[in-house]
């Protein structure tokens, strides 16, 4: 794990001249905040928003390159490292979270990957991809040497997909409303209930389960508290 | 949620000080801040006025001592806040949605300048605990009701986080056994993986009974 | 922050386990009431009482769960599963009651997980069944709220002892909730601690070189 996190990648500095969008630092780092958030708390891994990481990790470089040159004792210099470890420990917690939900749903997070249309935006970024190829192989290398090949030959494969369990969509959430919302199907229509629908004003607050605002999480309308 | 990571949330709400050196504005990633003169109230993230007793090391440590923060909160208004929190049934609006963060910080690091502190550590204390009992009544009858929605205005992030992972497990497992009684829900009863499982753990080899044998290899 | 070395796989609750839960493979050790249908052959040693190879048809004996599970068809009669008395009429009578007095622990250890699994035995109480599950859970659920916000700095083990799996498993993480939020408001949560992975990883360096 440490190692994904460590790599600070030089290289993606230079990677990127591809982000069009022109945002202001200030609202980068409101965004990845926002993304580590929702990440902490969703139970199933969200999209990966690996321009924003590569966009931080450019400016915390930059930052610190300058301070570099600064004369020891500046009292800037004390403010600026303050600002910067913050920051670090956002992008850190917010990487470390996501790993921790490739480690606990890796075959389905593979499969999701795998059957992804063209077009559609990746789940994992290339690192977190290779993360949970390798800890897939890593598993089933591990369950074959302590147990499966001492079974008959007939029972030394695991479906790996049923046998690590699913993210729990049905899972409740707190949340808090950013755009206002209208008709949030609670729960659907059953024999001895009416459909169940709400709006969601802005600012306010709820818990109801995620499967039904799992697509306002990705919109960015809902914020996961 | 580690409480810690909560309050590294509240340290970005920004609190009124009246500094008392001067300094250029700072260009941080996020904002900038100052600039800083003598006198004059300026306001400024929490962070950088966090915590000073440990962190000597911070070059910018000169700027924490003889700060004065400027406290917004009075024991009066208080004492209303706690009075009203007791009657009403839902949960009433707080001076901030990190109050109790900004108290600890307030009183732990700058109580000499704040006039009846003790007071005012025991008043939001008060309020603190009518709001998580309000929290536990509100939740078991969630449960109770096996509701699936509720709002919660005014509700703070550090209530929030004391019952999350308690509430949210709860609620799961009470999921899982309701929807044992949805029929239709008892998807994948013998698959192979059961089986499979259940034999691994027989400790011995395979008996040449005619079921076990039969329904794992042939599946269902 | 806490920090795992793992991350153990909860159990499935349900009436689907999870693989590579602890939890649900001890749940599937528990033994049931059955009776067989048919004969099993060259299985006597399965059953203590008796020397001959075969179990004739009508035994009745104890099986794992997970036997039975696995021997269990609807179509073809191979064993019936008779209900642990805790499920039955009786004993619903006294949950639907007052569901706290009762010692899950003892009863149990695994009542809901049981329970849920029983539900894959066709039986016409299979609907009461699991409506005395849900209510039981939600009738207790104040209670354990109740204990494990509330214990702060004192021996729960009396707490505990009258609780499901389960419901431990939940009183842990009220707990864990109630102490982090303590230790915050005391200040202790800026000291820093050594964290688990570290500490552990040490022990088992200590054991390697010991043989």
């Amino acid at each position: 794990m440490s190692d994904v996190l460590s790599d600070d990648g030089g290289s993606e500095v230079n990677q990127d001249d591809s982000r069009e969008d022109v945002m202001t630092p200030a609202e980068l780092i409101a965004k990845l905040e926002e993304a580590w958030l929702n990440e902490k708390f969703s139970p199933d891994l969200l999209e990966n928003k690996s321009e924003v990481v590569e966009c931080v990790m450019e400016q915390l470089t930059h930052m610190e390159d300058n301070l570099q040159r600064v004369k020891k004792g500046d009292a800037k210099a004390g403010i600026h490292r303050m600002e910067i470890d913050r920051i670090r420990f956002v992008l850190s917690s917010y990487l470390r979270s996501r790993l921790q939900k490739i480690e606990k749903f890796f075959p389905h997070v593979l499969e999701r990957e795998k059957s992804r249309g063209e077009g559609d935006p990746s789940l994992l970024s290339p690192e977190e991809f290779a993360f949970a190829r390798e800890y897939y192989a890593m598993t089933e290398t591990y369950l074959k040497a302590v147990a499966l090949k001492r079974m008959p030959p007939n029972l030394q494969t695991v479906d790996m997909l049923k046998a690590v369990p699913e993210p729990c969509l049905d899972s409740f959430v707190f949340l808090r409303v950013k755009e206002r919302q209208e008709n949030i199907l609670v729960e659907p229509e059953t024999d001895d209930q009416r459909e169940y629908v709400v709006d969601l004003e802005e600012g306010s607050q709820h818990l109801m389960r995620y499967r039904t605002i799992a697509p306002l999480v990705s919109s960015g309308a809902v914020q996961l508290i | 949620m580690d409480p810690s990571e909560v309050e590294f949330l509240a340290e970005k709400e920004v609190v009124k000080i009246i500094p008392n050196f001067s300094l250029d504005k700072v260009y941080l990633i996020g904002g900038d801040l100052g600039p800083f003169n003598p006198g004059l109230p300026v306001g400024c993230p929490r962070v950088a006025g966090s915590e000073p007793k440990t962190e000597t090391e911070v070059s910018g440590l000169f700027l924490l001592h003889g700060w004065m923060l400027v406290s917004t909160v009075h024991a009066d208004k208080l004492e209303e806040m706690r009075d009203l929190e007791r009657k009403e049934d839902a949960f009433t609006p707080v001076p901030s949605p990190y109050y109790m963060e900004l108290t600890k910080l307030l009183l732990n690091y700058a109580s000499d300048n704040i006039p009846k502190a003790d007071e005012i550590r025991t008043l939001v204390k008060d309020i603190w605990d009518t709001r998580v009992a309000k929290l536990r009544l509100s939740a078991d009858s969630f449960i109770s009701q096996m509701e699936a929605h509720a709002k919660l205005d005014n509700l703070t992030l550090m209530e929030i986080n004391t019952i999350r992972s308690f509430l949210l497990d709860s609620l799961n497992c009470m999921y899982k056994l309701r929807s044992n009684l949805q029929p239709g829900s008892s998807k994948g009863q013998f698959t192979g993986l059961l089986i499979h499982k259940n034999l691994g753990r027989l400790g011995f080899g395979l008996p040449h009974g005619p079921f076990v044998t039969q329904k794992t290899f042939l599946g269902d | 922050m806490d920090t795992q070395s793992y991350l153990p796989v909860q159990p499935g609750v349900g009436m689907e386990e999870n693989f590579l839960s602890l939890d649900d493979i001890l749940l599937s050790h528990e033994r049931l009431p059955i009776r067989t249908e048919c004969v099993f052959p060259r299985l006597g040693f399965l059953e203590k009482s008796s020397d001959s190879q075969d179990i004739p048809e009508g035994t009745k004996m104890e099986l794992p769960l997970w036997l039975s599970k696995g021997l269990y068809e609807r179509k073809r009669r191979v064993l019936s599963v008779e209900l642990p008395k805790v499920y039955r009429e009786g004993w619903r009578t006294v949950f639907n009651a007052d569901p706290n007095v009762v010692d899950l622990h003892k009863m149990g250890p695994y009542y809901y997980g049981l329970g849920s699994q029983m539900l894959h035995f066709d039986s016409p109480e299979n609907p009461e069944i699991g409506q005395t599950l849900l209510q039981t859970f939600i009738g207790r659920f104040r209670r354990t709220m109740d204990s494990s916000q509330n214990a702060y700095n004192e021996d729960t083990s009396a707490l505990v002892e009258r609780l499901d799996c389960l419901e431990k498993t939940l009183f842990k993480s009220g707990q864990s909730g109630l102490n982090g939020f303590q230790s915050w408001e005391k200040g202790q949560a800026s000291q820093l601690t050594a964290s688990s992975l570290v500490l552990n990883y040490r022990k088992r360096k200590m054991t390697d070189v010991q043989p």
